[in-house]
């Protein structure tokens, strides 16, 4: 039987690197999910969560168990992630949270397990959304996090979950269909 | 309440968020509006359209070359910890001999001592400012700071 993240979670705290490689396994593809969603290329994406990971570990001490570990290093992932960002963008006129992740080469279907038409356009107009949008709509609908855990990682009041994530598929629906309205 | 302040609700309504007093005020608005309704309809319809969006699931190799990934960082983060000090001790204490050659030999002109002593006066207070604006920067740097939670 596979062992709860909280016994992990103890070993790693005690120093234990096997424990932690057994959360990293755990948690990589869903780490590597929302980092996509944040930089958009795969590679990037990559080598952000994986960075996250590591700053996870050196902080190991710092989590109380107050939400569980996925929303915690999401928070992490978060704050790497728009650094990355912020770094991209440094000489860019532009608002980071309203600059789109999406890079120069275009978006990266091979990531997608279907391959249809539809969630291929999907997915590039998420990865054209702005930034404060783009992430309610990974956190949410890709990582089916709660408004409560969502408001964990972003450090924002539920309520103003609500208003964000509508306001962020009001504008992932414009984009798609085409209607800006 | 118009439409527009519904709309909100009728987001969190779909996802199963909207509770209580609220969930009771939507449902009891949309039994009333077309226009609602319809949103609702629309949204439920694109949160499936959404579900389509899927990742490639990692396999077993990938998820070990992951992993490698992370602890030859961690590896390396040691490593580099290890050899900043070491080569910081190295460079303090070298310097320390040369300057220590250089002040206390009565061939050396008082210039040059005076010279020295500036130059090195100045580079600590250009480390010192950098170390100083560096923190200040992290303190106020809200995507800096690690979470403690």
């Amino acid at each position: 039987m596979e062992p709860a993240d909280d016994d992990l979670i103890r070993q790693c705290k005690a120093g234990d690197t096997e424990a932690f490689g057994r959360l990293v396994r755990r948690y990589a593809g869903r780490a590597t999910q929302v980092a996509l969603g944040l930089v958009g290329d795969h590679a990037d994406a990559m080598d952000v969560s994986q960075e996250a990971f590591v700053r996870a570990w050196r902080h190991i001490q710092k989590f109380r168990g107050e939400s569980n570990f996925f929303t915690w290093y999401t928070s992490i992932l978060r704050n790497v992630a728009l650094t990355w960002l912020r770094r991209r963008l440094a000489h860019a006129d532009v608002d980071l949270m309203d600059a789109s992740a999406v890079p120069d080469g275009g978006i990266d279907p091979a990531v997608l397990a279907e391959r249809s038409e539809q969630a291929e356009r999907l997915w590039e107009a998420v990865l054209r959304l702005p930034t404060r949008h783009r992430e309610m709509i990974v956190l949410s609908h890709f990582e089916q996090l709660s408004y409560r855990e969502i408001a964990q990682v972003l450090e924002i009041p539920v309520g103003t979950v609500m208003s964000r994530l509508h306001a962020a598929r009001k504008a992932l629906r414009g984009r798609f269909t085409g209607d800006p309205s | 309440m118009t439409c527009e302040d519904y709309r909100p609700w009728i987001s969190a309504y779909v996802d199963d968020e909207l509770a209580g007093e609220d969930r009771k005020r939507l449902e009891a608005h949309l039994g009333e509006c077309a226009s609602c309704r319809r949103e609702l309809e629309e949204l439920i319809q694109f949160k499936e359209s959404l579900a389509m969006v899927q990742f490639n699931e990692p396999t077993d190799a990938q998820l070990d070359r992951y992993w490698s990934g992370v602890y030859n960082r961690l590896e390396r983060g040691v490593g580099w910890i290890l050899f900043s000090l070491g080569a910081i001790l190295l460079l303090c204490w070298g310097a320390f001999l040369v300057l220590e050659d250089l002040l206390t030999d009565g061939d050396v002109p008082l210039a040059m001592k005076a010279g020295i002593v500036l130059l090195v006066v100045g580079v600590v207070v250009l480390l010192v400012s950098i170390a100083r604006e560096r923190l200040s920067v992290r303190k106020q740097d809200k995507y800096s700071q690690e979470v403690d939670r």
